[in-house]
């Protein structure tokens, strides 16, 4: 709203203003005594009725006074400058400033909350289908909302903010991955517009690998997963990018701390054929040499990504889009993480992905249309040591091809019909050492492993009655890990080794080494309660034949991926959640209770001191256990206005029982169940969004929760004058509690002169109170026995500051 | 016109903070003391030790209650069997001063305690370890430590030897580094009472510190500090140069005399070091392995198969050799040696006072020796 000022006739320099100030009030006493009235109308800013009840507070007053029946008001002010107020129930508040010399008519339109969409930053029921689906468990997160968390060095970065949701953690900060409900980092099906993501982190998990600005939304599937995805017993994080402007070409991007951003959309031909392009380049190594303790001076880290999409429409009934995304990471490091075994003073490690995924939409007619979608996704990593004798080159890589085609048929308003079939073709090259590299370090090759993944499935939303809808679906997957191979025969009675092996059995090329399938059963069920409260209930299995082989705290992004084989089963999980779900005030305020309980069948677990680098017989190095998982969400989501958020209160458990084959002589901690590395039982989740004014933004989050256990030596021993912990149950104790306090405020400045060109400034502080919350607790023997240290990754706040622009 | 922004960004304060601190108000949650074996047996002269005790249920302190009176025999592949006696009745059961272990010999620890519990080794056969080549000592600073740290300037000490042709050589570095010792004991609030040999308290605390010269040649030992262990399941065959096997502290810059050894250990003995090397050397970082003790390795009871025993029976030959480091090559300008202090005054007997003695003798122990040691040089 423009202000308009009645007296710009006095132009005078600024000497004269006092006299003329001065003159003006002599004119105002000589004439009658008359305060001016400052009157208005109040409206809805869509329909244009007025808003009847909108209270107005002048300067700050805790009283105001009321819109009459028309949305008029009036009152008589003495002259001068007034902060103005108007807000009501529904509405987003409305503040000016007015400058009343005469008379003043003030007409004013509010925002109705429950209208405004782009607010929206986070859903437990994926608002756009909540009342329709019966699916629970299921997040959306638009981009627009991810922006407004503070960012770790304003980062903005996806895998952080997932972790503000209920039953998402992860072991802690620079942890490879997300905990979705208890289940492990590899147990998340992260896709990328269908191209599946096998590392989510850059720098060794400070940064995850999505390049935010490419990003329209993701939804984040952690209970019911409709049956059309298939392959992992967590979650499911269904990322898509942006569909690029067919109409106009937009730019936009961003320097900050730890990278520069560009983004671009490009029409090429107007409706029909378009482009985005989204980059993104860090630039670490200037800082680690700038600024960087001694011990960092030589570590280099950078890492790139680059997310490209076409995007086609030649007519009405047919859209063709082709997405690729590359990543890459580089970081060289000083006698940290070698291969054992080798002599090297320093390694290098690059790692990335190369995925392509091409999409083609049909619409038959508006009951029934198609999509046919292929993928390639290629994740490499490299392992280098520059040595003149002792070079080291180790390469291993997954290289993954997917086909697939869906129908969508909804023959009458009461069922929605999805199905279709999924093929997917992996190989894996687990490791290649010195492939005809001159070195003394030895030349190691590991063969490649194939197999195929195929899934057919339906799902068929049926709306029984007004009150009762029922999502039922049913998946069958059939898994084929395929020769060449070499199949190995163990002794019976005894633990598989190296030693008890007997023989070796030659499976030649397309031959099936092992298959396993089964039906994966998917059932939702909505019953309202009443117009806006909703109770559901689901039940899902999944099985996993693809796992990460990691024995660490949290995997290396170098970690060996292993599909299922004879010795190595599947996963299989069951789940069952149940929810309630309730909204007020037009859907601005949210309440959700979810309850669930997931069981799962063949969790890896490893042998002590497991080697798992280059190892030809990896099944001598694994012991399957069983997994559990439970917790209770609570969640209150404000989804609009000028102050929106959520709180959250989690309870949850993960727990293991890993007793092998042989019990007696494999299992962990007595056999026992034990907390997993990421068991929180309590926490609790607050994120907070201000936005009082277009130029203004704040937020908060803040997150505690129960610190992760890690395993509490019950003495020590001696051996050769040095002293060794006596470790005797694994995760028995627990480091202290976790929270954190992050702030940012954007600043937003559209009143540069070329008016399509938007800047914003975005300052943020993580751990805003510098709490050393501790990562781990490890012991190393120190005079008369052993002194416990603490790690934490950031116990000092971390202040940044980031521009970004628009031109759109 | 100065209105043009440059979009450049400009940081404020950056703190880059991963950081590793002591706990101090750690509370143990569990207590447990095991029966514990560190046996060794070795192509050197004897007598071979093994030591049984309990392991301490503590954290830090706590003490190794010695387990006596136990029957300990090793046994060769022959049937030759080898009863070791423990004279100080302090669970050090040793060999006679003639047994020694043969290359390709394979060997059985067998120990039956007083109360019938009975242990067995697994059969551990004896590798021959290549010769030493050379050491190659260099001056280097860890940046990890600040500037005025003692633990920043240092000598790395690197070994160069050739691998058997034989795949599955494991090997094993030790040391041991003796020094002239002028001060025997140091009673900090106390002095020295000659009966019981031990630094005795007075109630009011002194508040001085009395360091007392040794009666005679004594020599002060440090061993190792970390675990070092190899094995050639990539390098099988080939010359072995630049693995770093000590650091040597620069506190000084006299020749530093070095007592090293090249073990060649089993395949037991490497598995079993490499994973306490995981739970005390390569641990606080953002990728653990999670700690985990092997129980009953390569000995377990056969009286209660479950019970779970902590330690191993190590087979080894060894290649020692005696070299005297160089300290005063190779720094760099502006590197001073960061000598170890002890402060305190040296205790002397007052003139003219009767039955004052003021020389500690030089008592053998783990640390400390009267017996000049292989190689000295005065």
């Amino acid at each position: 709203m423009k202000q308009k000022i009645p007296f710009l006739l006095f132009k005078y320099s600024i000497l004269c203003s006092f006299l003329i100030i001065f003159s003006n009030q002599l004119l105002a006493q000589n004439t009658e005594f008359k305060l001016p009235q400052l009157s208005g109308r109040v409206t809805d800013s869509k329909t244009g009725e007025p808003v009847v009840g909108a209270t107005i507070f002048i300067d700050y007053k805790k009283s105001g006074f009321i819109t009459d029946t028309s949305g008029r008001f009036s009152i008589y002010l003495p002259k001068g400058e007034y902060v103005i107020k108007i807000t009501n129930v529904g509405y987003n508040p409305f503040r000016s400033k007015v400058l009343l010399k005469d008379d003043t008519k003030f007409d004013v339109s509010l925002q109705d909350v429950s209208k405004t969409l782009e607010e929206v930053i986070v859903s437990s029921q994926a608002t756009r289908r909540s009342i329709q689906t019966p699916s629970l468990g299921v997040t959306l997160l638009s981009i627009k909302g991810i922006k407004k968390l503070p960012a770790m060095m304003g980062e903005v970065d996806i895998i952080r903010s997932l972790q503000t949701l209920p039953g998402v953690s992860s072991v802690g900060e620079g942890s490879n991955g997300i905990n979705v409900r208890g289940g492990n980092t590899d147990q998340n099906l992260i896709y990328i517009d269908d191209a599946p993501i096998f590392n989510p982190t850059h720098l060794f998990g400070l940064f995850s690998v999505f390049a935010s600005d490419a990003i329209r939304e993701l939804e984040l599937y952690k209970g019911s997963v409709p049956s059309r995805f298939g392959g992992r017993t967590a979650s499911v994080l269904d990322i898509k990018m942006t569909d690029p402007s067919l109409e106009k070409f937009k730019l936009s991007g961003g320097v900050g701390f730890v990278s520069n951003r560009v983004m671009a959309e490009i029409p090429i031909i107007k409706d029909k054929l378009s482009i985005v392009a989204a980059g993104r380049v860090s630039f670490n190594d200037f800082w680690f040499k700038l600024i960087g303790p001694d011990n960092m001076k030589n570590t280099r880290a950078n890492f790139y990504d680059v997310a490209t999409k076409v995007f086609y429409r030649p007519n009405k009934n047919n859209t063709f889009s082709l997405s690729t995304y590359i990543s890459r990471d580089f970081y060289q490091v000083d006698s940290l993480f070698s291969l054992e075994n080798v002599v090297a003073k320093q390694t290098q490690f690059t790692y990335g992905h190369v995925n392509i995924s091409g999409r083609w939409s049909h619409y038959f007619n508006p009951k029934m249309s198609l999509e046919v979608v292929g993928v390639l996704s290629n994740y490499k990593t490299k392992t280098f040591a520059p040595d003149s004798v002792n070079r080291i080159e180790l390469y291993n890589h997954i290289n993954y091809k997917n086909v697939k085609a869906n129908f969508d048929y909804n023959p009458n308003d009461r069922h929605k019909l999805n199905f279709g079939v999924s093929g997917i073709n992996y190989q894996i090259s687990p490791g290649r050492l010195n492939e005809d590299v001159q070195s003394r370090i030895a030349t190691v090759l590991l063969p490649n492993e194939q197999s195929l993944e195929l899934g057919v499935y339906v799902d068929d939303e049926y709306k029984a009655s007004d009150k009762l809808t029922i999502q039922a679906g049913l998946r069958y997957a059939q898994f084929l890990n395929l020769g060449p191979t070499t199949a190995r025969k163990y002794l019976e009675g005894v633990p598989r080794s190296t030693s008890s092996q007997i023989s070796e059995e030659t499976i030649s090329s397309g031959s099936i080494e092992k298959a396993y399938g089964g039906f994966e059963p998917r059932i939702a069920v909505k019953y309202s309660l009443g117009e806006n409260s909703t109770m559901k209930l689901g039940y899902n299995r999944m099985q996993q034949f693809i796992q990460i082989l990691s024995n660490n705290t949290t995997p290396l992004p170098t970690a060996r991926w292993k599909t299922a084989d004879e010795y190595i089963k599947p996963q299989v999980s069951d789940f069952v959640s149940l929810g309630i779900f309730k909204n007020y005030k037009d859907n601005i305020w949210e309440v959700s209770a979810e309850g669930y309980y997931r069981k799962t069948q063949n969790v890896l677990d490893y042998i002590s001191g497991a080697n798992l680098q280059l190892n030809k017989t990896i099944e001598t190095q694994v012991i399957a256990g069983q997994g559990k998982a439970y917790g209770l969400e609570l969640m209150l989501t404000k989804k609009k206005g000028e102050v929106s958020g959520w709180l959250s209160y989690t309870y949850a458990r993960s727990l293991q029982q890993v007793r092998g084959d042989f019990p007696e002589l494999q299992q962990i901690s007595d056999g026992n169940w034990y907390a997993s590395n990421y068991d929180k039982p309590h926490s609790l989740n607050l994120m907070l969004n201000i936005q009082p004014t277009i130029h203004h933004s704040f937020s908060f989050t803040f997150a505690y929760n129960t610190g992760r256990p890690f395993s509490s030596p019950s003495g020590f021993f001696q051996l050769n004058n040095q002293k060794y912990p006596v470790y005797e149950t694994r995760n028995n104790d627990r480091v202290p509690d976790y929270h954190r306090l992050d702030f940012s405020w954007t600043i937003t400045n559209p009143s540069l002169k070329e008016k399509r060109w938007e800047g914003s400034w975005t300052f943020t502080v993580y751990n805003l109170y510098g709490r050393a919350n501790a990562y781990s607790v490890f012991f190393k023997p120190y005079r008369g026995g052993l002194r416990p240290y603490q790690l934490s990754v950031f116990a000092n706040p971390l202040v940044s500051l980031t521009y970004n622009f628009k031109f759109l | 016109m100065k209105t043009q922004f440059p979009i450049y960004f400009i940081l404020l304060i950056i703190l880059i903070a991963s950081c590793i601190t002591p706990i101090s108000d750690f509370e143990q949650v569990n207590t447990k003391s095991y029966f514990t074996i560190e046996a060794s047996l070795t192509d050197q002269a004897g007598p071979h030790t093994v030591h049984l005790y309990m392991s301490s249920n503590q954290i830090s302190g706590g003490y190794f209650q010695p387990v006596i009176n136990a029957n300990v025999t090793i046994t060769d592949e022959k049937g030759t069997v080898e009863t070791l006696s423990d004279p100080t009745q302090k669970g050090y059961y040793v060999t006679s001063s003639t047994f020694k272990g043969k290359v390709g010999s394979t060997y059985t620890l067998n120990i039956v305690t007083s109360d019938g519990r009975k242990y067995v080794s697994q059969p551990e056969t004896m590798r021959a370890a290549p010769e030493i080549e050379n050491l190659i000592t260099k001056f280097e600073v860890e940046d990890i430590y600040a500037k005025g740290d003692p633990r920043r300037g240092g000598f790395n000490v690197y070994v160069d030897f050739q691998d058997f042709q034989t795949l599955g050589d494991n090997y094993q570095w030790y040391w041991r580094h003796y020094q002239k010792a002028y001060i025997c004991e140091v009673c900090s609030n106390g002095y020295y009472d000659f009966r019981s040999n031990s630094c005795t308290f007075p109630r009011v605390p002194t508040d001085i510190t009395l360091k007392y010269k040794c009666d005679g040649d004594c020599w002060d030992i440090t061993y190792a500090t970390s675990l070092n262990v190899f094995s050639d399941a990539l390098l099988n065959g080939k010359r072995i140069t630049g693995r770093r096997v000590a650091r040597i502290p620069f506190d000084d810059i006299t020749p530093y005399y070095l007592q090293f050894e090249q073990r060649s250990i089993t395949q037991n003995s490497y598995n079993y070091y490499q994973s306490l090397v995981a739970q005390t050397q390569n641990n606080g970082t953002l990728f653990d392995v999670p700690a985990e003790t092997k129980f009953s390795f390569n000995v377990k009871s056969t009286t209660n198969s479950s019970e779970k025993i902590l330690g191993i029976f190590d087979v080894y030959a060894v290649k020692s050799k005696v070299f005297y480091i160089d300290r005063s090559v190779g720094i760099p300008a502006g590197e001073t040696p960061t000598p170890n202090i002890v402060y305190g005054d040296v205790f002397s007997c007052p003139v003219g006072a009767v039955g004052c003695k003021e020389y500690v003798q030089c008592f053998q122990s783990s640390n400390r020796t009267p017996f000049k040691p292989v190689g000295w040089r005065d």
